[in-house]
């Protein structure tokens, strides 16, 4: 949930995660992305679903894909860009 | 950046922050190195640039903290470089550090003379029935989210754990808009006043960090908001996310759970550097040991803030300063003398502050609590292990031996999250853990290998 | 006093192993180990089961590719003792015999591959050659820039982290004692057998197995005997999970490489990549003690690896780690019983993860009476000359 009130965002873009297409705001990381999307963004070693969990970059839960180019980063410490391709899993 | 710096500091935050500003002026080389874009370390974790936020962080409680903050990005003469998890520390033939950092856009490395680590806290992970159900965060993840990101990430949200510090979250996530279905300590009010009375003169004395929590427990009953104590999690269930949660009340409706156990410092480096360690406090976890000046065991190396114990924003602040002072008078820049006149009121204050860390460590004790864990219940959540493949390991081999044999703490947060848990569980007291391994964060191969 | 048929020194795959095959065989066992049970070499190693010529005995002059061609009679018998092990000792060791290639990406590599394949073949080995387009048929995550490969259909890993434990866990089952956290302070011959002791025991045997890696050549000097085995530091490295990508076991014949994916989804990169050994306070190496990583080998190690198998550049690295392994003065291990004392055996040096189960089931074999002849090329009385004036 975003919050409201106090906050001035500026004008959103659009990403895609795992080809659905997503509104994001400048400044806000991908983690944020997902998290307003699904709690679960991938799955476990042992396939259950997966969430992230720090939000600080040491659980490394958050691990996503950078499509086409393939760096696999910290959702929580990476910033969303406009046009950007993110893989989960 | 450049290639050589007098003083790398690992760590914005305030301890960071304070050793920087302690350094102004004496015309060294410093960068300052965070994997978050911007200064401010975890309390002010601050919102993006492109964000208008009004009255970020308002309180009284976080005045000299903001006020340092300030201070400290108006610096000039100082490389910041956010946005770079530090991998690792080395020597190098010429006694210096070499640093590798790896950030969006690849691996740098740096070389300093001296290197303090203020790399700060984490969350305690503590694994229960369903802790792995997405929506389930550390408490301060979810406080980051609101703080800087200015999102709640769940509708209802239950806080749960020993840590008073919940309380503030949950008033955060109140102020935010959302709606916290329960605030629940493990502990009884009557043991956490028994605490406090205990150490009246410690308690009174720091009065001003206690209002805080007192204050937001009166507005979150304000607002209807259950906070209640002597109420342990017995788990929390959800299909594919978290649904709500089992406590020793009853059941309670959530679709997001923050658990506050405490915090364990972040101890990858100065491990990694084979510095002096000893156990952190009742939450678990390694702490670097200091001198009075806050250098390690290893020479050159120095740490400040909660990387040496978990002790709140104000010591790491002190500890910083000190830091500070003693990295001038090992350079020649501060004759003893003037080095110990500069910080002896930091070092009076610094003091007051560790009294009062301690009371609310023993406040916030975990040890107790923890909530039971299932077979099922998994304690290492990049690999999937769980207890009950831990059981057959536990029969007195060392943490490394079991991690070896059970693959518990061989995932890509190197045992940050497990291993106070296995050590828990071993119950051998003389267990240093995991030994600790470059990187201390994952990082692209391609970033690492040589050129062409 | 307790007094045992057999005293093993060392709890890694070659003493564990040992201790199962003596310990089967009805003898008496009883092993000391240090830390514990494969926390060294054992614990730390790369899990290759590898059986073409080593890189490193290629790059060193003829003589020695010639000599170390002649361990190929080894090789066979460990692609054997390896393809019944899980079935033996009923454990799941995750091997996975699948086939290796050893690569080359420049004419010249290849001309050494089409020399140790020549060799190779002379001595019973089937390996062959393949050129670039073949290998990339069975290997499709090889980089267009491999020119040829050296194929071997029973090359492949094994879990490292599982084996030493597994063959410890048969050997207590099977009767033999495994002490643990019990390091070895002395040593000594009687006028009949050995005596050892560790902190709260002294302990007899009528044998004494050495299988103590890196720290063999220190126990041997409790028993005044020469031992030319040298503590050397190796980088290691995996990568986080992936997808399964490659089946097989990669080495290169002209740089640092091994590369094989686990049953988890690791890709775990090494290749023989220098760290440097921790030192003692007297200035000699403490192989207890963790090595330091050389940071070129890490940049070395990674560029090998990418420049092999592309796709791994944008897998993650989670972890580098280093061991400590020993190696011999002329590389070969030195396995077997020590002529000048006889009673007291030593295995050590060499590639033991692939060989140990092979060194283990000889040494007890020849323990029990049945000549190993096998092991003449790797027993220690190459190097008596060391001990003439020992005394
Ligand atoms: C999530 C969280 C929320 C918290 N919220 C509060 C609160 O609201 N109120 C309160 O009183 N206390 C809070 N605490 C405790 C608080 O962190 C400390 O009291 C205070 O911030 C400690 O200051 P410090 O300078 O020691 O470390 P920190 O403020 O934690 O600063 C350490 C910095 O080091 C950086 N860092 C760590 N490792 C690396 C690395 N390898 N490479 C690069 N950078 C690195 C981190 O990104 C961080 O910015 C919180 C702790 C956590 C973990
Ligand atoms: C990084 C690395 C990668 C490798 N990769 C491969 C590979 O892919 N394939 C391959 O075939 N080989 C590989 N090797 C080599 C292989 O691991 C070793 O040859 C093999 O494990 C040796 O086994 P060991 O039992 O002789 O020695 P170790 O496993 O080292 O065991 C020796 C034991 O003796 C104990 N000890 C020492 N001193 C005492 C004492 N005083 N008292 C009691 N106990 C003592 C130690 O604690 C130790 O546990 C690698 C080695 C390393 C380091
Ligand atoms: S959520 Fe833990 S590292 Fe991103």
């Amino acid at each position: 949930m975003r919050i409201e009130s106090k906050v001035e965002r500026q004008a959103p873009f659009s990403l895609q995660v795992e080809g659905e297409t997503l509104r994001a705001y400048p400044g806000e990381t991908i983690a944020t992305v997902l998290v307003e999307r699904s709690p679960v963004i991938g799955h476990m070693a042992n396939g259950d679903a997966q969430g992230l969990f720090c939000n600080m970059g040491t659980c490394c839960l958050c691990m996503v894909t950078i499509l086409p180019e393939g760096r696999r980063v910290r959702a929580c410490l990476t910033a969303a860009e406009p046009g950007m391709e993110i893989g989960l899993g | 950046m450049a290639e050589r710096y007098d003083l790398a500091i690992v760590g914005g935050g305030p301890a960071g922050q304070a050793a920087a500003l302690a350094l102004q002026g004496h015309g060294l080389a410093v960068a300052v190195i965070d994997e978050q874009p911007h200064p401010g370390g975890q309390i002010l974790r601050q919102p993006p640039r492109e964000f208008g936020v009004t009255g970020w962080m308002g309180g009284k409680v976080y005045a000299a903290l903001r006020r340092q903050l300030g201070q400290f990005e108006a610096l000039s003469g100082l490389d910041w470089l956010g946005g770079r998890s530090v991998l690792g520390l080395s020597r190098s033939s010429d006694a210096s550090f070499v640093l590798t950092l790896s950030g969006r856009s690849g691996v740098e490395t740096l070389r300093a003379r001296r290197v303090l680590l203020a790399t700060g806290c984490q969350d305690l992970a503590v694994p229960l029935p369903g802790w792995t159900l997405p929506g389930v965060y550390a408490a301060g993840g979810i406080q980051a989210f609101v703080k800087s990101q200015q999102i709640v990430p769940g509708k209802r949200i239950v806080l749960a754990g020993t840590h008073p510090l919940q309380l503030l979250i949950a008033d955060q996530i109140v102020a935010a808009g959302a709606s916290v279905s329960a605030v629940m300590f493990a502990q009884s009010r009557q043991a956490m006043a028994r605490l406090l009375a205990e150490s009246p003169l410690v308690a009174a004395r720091q009065a001003s960090a206690l209002l805080p929590a007192g204050a937001a427990m009166a507005r979150l009953r304000r607002r209807g908001v259950p906070v209640r104590f002597g109420e342990s999690l017995l788990g929390i269930v959800g299909g594919e996310r978290v649904e709500g949660v089992r406590s020793s009340a009853g059941e309670t409706a959530c679709d997001a759970v923050g658990l506050c156990y405490g915090f364990v410092p972040q101890s990858a480096l100065p491990r990694m550097a084979g510095a002096g360690m000893r156990a952190a406090g009742p939450a678990g976890g390694w702490a670097a040991e200091c001198d009075a000046w806050q250098r390690t065991s290893v020479a050159g190396l120095y740490a400040a803030g909660e990387t040496t114990g978990v002790a709140g924003a104000a010591a790491a602040q002190c500890a910083g300063r000190i830091a500070g002072a003693g990295i001038a008078l090992d350079l020649g820049l501060l004759a003893p003398g003037a080095a110990e006149r500069r910080v002896a009121g930091v070092r009076r204050a610094h003091a007051k502050h560790l009294k009062f860390a301690a009371l609310l460590d023993r406040i916030a004790d975990p040890t107790g609590h923890f909530p039971v864990m299932a077979p099922s219940t998994i304690v290492c959540r990049c690999e999937a292990v769980r207890l009950a493949d831990l059981v057959s390991c536990l029969d007195g081999r060392s943490a490394n031996a079991v991690k070896l044999a059970s693959r518990c703490g061989m995932g890509p947060c190197q045992g940050r999250n497990c291993e106070p848990t296995l050590l828990r569980l071993l119950g051998d007291r003389a267990d240093p853990g995991f030994s600790a391994r470059f990187p201390a964060r994952p990082v692209m191969l391609g970033d690492l290998a040589a050129p062409e | 006093m307790r007094k045992a048929d057999v005293l093993i020194v060392g709890g890694g795959l070659v003493g564990c192993a040992t201790a199962w095959h003596l310990a089967r065989g009805g003898a008496q066992v009883t092993l000391l180990e240090a830390g514990d049970i494969g926390m060294g070499a054992s614990g730390q190693n790369a899990g290759s089961l590898h059986f073409q010529l080593e890189r490193r005995f290629l790059e060193n002059g003829e003589a020695l590719a010639e000599q170390a061609a002649r361990t190929a009679a080894l090789s066979r018998l460990a692609i054997d003792d390896w393809r019944g092990l899980e079935a033996e000792l009923g454990a799941d060791l995750h091997v996975v015999m699948d086939g290796g290639l050893m690569v080359a990406e420049t004419a010249e590599q290849v001309g050494v591959l089409e020399r140790k394949i020549a060799r190779e073949n002379a001595e019973g080995l089937a390996t062959r050659l393949l050129d670039g387009d073949e290998a990339r048929a069975i290997a499709p995550y090889l980089s267009a820039g491999i020119l040829a490969a050296g194929f071997s259909g029973d090359e492949g890993h094994a879990d490292a982290r599982a084996v030493t434990r597994a063959f410890a866990e048969a050997a207590a089952h099977a009767g033999a004692i495994l002490r643990m956290r019990s390091p070895v302070t002395s040593a000594r011959r009687l006028d009949r057998g050995f005596e050892i002791a560790c902190a709260d025991e002294t302990l007899q045997g009528d044998r004494l197995v050495i299988a103590c890696g890196a720290w063999t050549a220190q126990i041997c000097a409790r028993l005044n005997l020469h031992m030319p085995l040298f503590p050397v530091a190796l980088l290691m490295n995996a990568t986080e999970r992936t997808a399964k990508g490659l089946r097989h076991l990669v080495q290169h014949v002209g740089r640092r490489l091994s590369m094989k994916q686990t049953h988890a989804g690791n890709i775990l990169i090494g290749g023989g990549w220098p760290a440097r050994l921790a030192q003692a306070p007297d200035g000699t190496f403490d192989p207890r003690r963790r090595p330091e990583m050389i940071a070129a080998s890490l940049a070395g190690n990674m560029r090998a690896a990418i420049d092999t198998a592309p796709f791994v550049a944008k897998l993650n690295l989670i972890r580098s780690w280093t061991g400590v392994t020993a190696i011999s003065a002329d590389q070969l291990p030195i396995v077997g019983e020590v002529p000048s004392m006889p009673g007291c055996w030593v295995a050590g040096g060499g590639s033991a993860f692939t060989l140990g189960p092979t060194f283990a089931r000889l040494m007890a074999q020849a323990m029990g009476g049945r000549a190993a002849p096998e092991l003449d090329i790797v027993s220690p009385a190459r190097f008596e000359h060391l001990n003439s004036f020992m005394g």
